[in-house]
């Protein structure tokens, strides 16, 4: 009977013991058990196109500094137009078909490639489906001086977890246009939120820019994102600068008369 | 007597799952291969129908391909003269390098590879891991022949045949990692081609640099890279 007794009484500290345990360990831990993983993003506004992704997004409120700064950039990738017309169906070359840098270094907004969060305890590594990655320092650190930092597309980026978000601060971005109309010098402030849903199977994305010199107030907006399937697996991007179709002509078509 | 068993059975349950969770090594840091003395690679024993004219033909496609800065590729990526940051997850580790190879996923969830139907050859292969005692294992095929650096340390060459075993071990307390690479491809070794590399621990306030720019358009390393010596 006494068996009984302390059996009963083992499985119940046991039991609960072990729930106390699991529960606290999931608090902690659902913030990057939840984020990791493979992520699309989506396009929750039905536009179809790239530019219609970002279209209804509310546009930046910028100094009169931060206006002036704004300028077109061009792609370093495009050939000098030739300012010639050209006849239908003569083909002309539009860009060098210099392959991207490497990684996500290059943006700090995702595009269209699979996005992959892994975090770990000092870092969280944010890669794609080509070179390099985007190192989040999740280990307490402090960004170092400016001074220091060599401007560049992922900046210099130190993250916490807030109630499971991942809460993501960058500075060093290289001087550049920003979605909706936005400006970034590498004093600017990005601060990027990753949330995910209670399904575990969408995700947001909030980016926020501040900088008193360029908004008048912070500039705000978000991508959404859904799961890759259980079983899917990151791809590889091929880009051959010595292949001449990497290289994008334009070939004008027949007129209607 | 059931109500001991009882007992027996969930306190195993709840040691052997803490013993297990603690037993995997956490590889997750930046490593980097030391001076001369971090790869110990013999010669390989190549099979008969590895002539010089293959060798050559080999060795021109994989400096075309560093001629345009196409991605490297395995087994290029792990003699990176840069950090690799390796991040491990239960499922999943990440190889990340600084230099122009695409970032390695080896997952640690699958026990099978993609089937052929389905994956499409990579520079870096389909990649799977499991865990022996306390080396990690990572099995790889599904390269592609014709893509990236394809030159293995040693002699030979990747091919689409080719199986790759690594072993991934902590050494020196954690201060080194150690991979030992084993290929096999009948088309290329006579016999199986093992290589050791190790890797140093970078401190823990190591911040990963810019990686290393490669600019096909630039006309005087294209010259750099296509003179002959």
């Amino acid at each position: 009977m006494n068996v009984t007794r302390y059996a009963v009484l083992a499985a119940i500290v046991l039991v609960l013991g072990g729930r106390g345990i699991a529960v606290a360990q999931r608090a902690a831990a659902d913030g990057p058990g939840a984020l990791e993983g493979g992520w699309v993003r989506l396009d929750t506004s039905g536009s179809g196109d790239f530019g219609g992704l970002t279209a209804r997004f509310a546009r930046a409120a910028l100094t009169p500094e931060g206006a002036a700064k704004i300028k077109p950039q061009r792609d370093p990738d495009d050939v000098d137009p030739d300012n010639r017309p050209h006849k239908a169906g003569e083909p002309y070359i539009v860009t060098q078909g210099r392959c991207g840098g490497i990684g996500p270094g290059n943006s700090v907004e995702p595009n269209s490639a699979a996005l992959f969060v892994i975090p770990t305890r000092d870092e969280v590594l944010i890669a794609r489906e080509g070179p390099g990655g985007r190192h989040i320092y999740a280990d307490g650190r402090d960004h170092p001086p400016l001074s220091r930092i060599v401007p560049n597309g992922a900046g210099h980026s130190t993250a916490t977890w807030d109630n499971g978000d991942l809460v993501v601060d960058t500075i060093g971005l290289t001087e550049g246009a920003v979605t909706a109309g936005g400006w970034r010098t590498p004093e600017t402030h990005l601060t990027e939120r990753y949330h995910v849903a209670d399904d575990g199977m969408h995700m947001r994305i909030t980016f926020t820019w501040t900088d008193p010199k360029i908004y008048a107030r912070p500039h705000s907006y978000a991508f959404e994102f859904e799961r890759l399937p259980a079983d899917s697996y990151a791809f590889e991007n091929w880009c051959d600068s010595g292949d001449p179709l990497q290289r994008q002509s334009v070939v004008p078509p027949e007129q209607l008369p | 007597m059931t109500v001991r068993l009882t007992m027996v059975a969930m306190l195993w349950t709840c040691v052997s799952g803490v013993a297990s969770a603690q037993t995997r090594p956490d590889l997750s840091g930046y490593w980097e291969l030391t001076y001369l003395d971090s790869q110990h690679v013999p010669k390989a024993q190549l099979a008969a129908r590895v002539t010089r004219a293959v060798l050559d033909a080999q060795a021109k496609k994989d400096a075309k391909a560093i001629r345009w800065c196409n991605i490297l590729g395995m087994p290029a990526i792990m003699a990176s003269p840069r950090p690799l940051d390796i991040r491990q997850t239960d499922r999943v580790l990440m190889i990340a390098a600084e230099i122009n190879a695409a970032t390695r996923y080896i997952y640690l969830n699958r026990p099978a590879h993609i089937g052929k139907d389905i994956f499409d050859p990579t520079t870096n292969g389909d990649s799977i891991g499991r865990w022996d005692g306390d080396s990690l294992v990572v099995d790889t095929v599904g390269f592609d022949p014709d893509k990236g650096v394809t030159a293995i340390p040693g002699g030979g060459f990747r091919t689409a045949n080719s199986h790759l075993v690594e072993r991934y071990r902590l050494i020196n307390n954690g201060s080194m990692l150690s991979v030992t690479f084993t290929w096999d491809d009948r088309g290329v070794f006579r016999t199986p081609h093992t290589y050791e590399f190790r890797y140093a621990r970078l401190p823990r306030d190591y911040e990963a640099r810019l990686p290393l720019n490669c600019d096909p358009f630039d006309e005087g390393r294209t010259a750099f890279v296509t003179a002959r010596p």
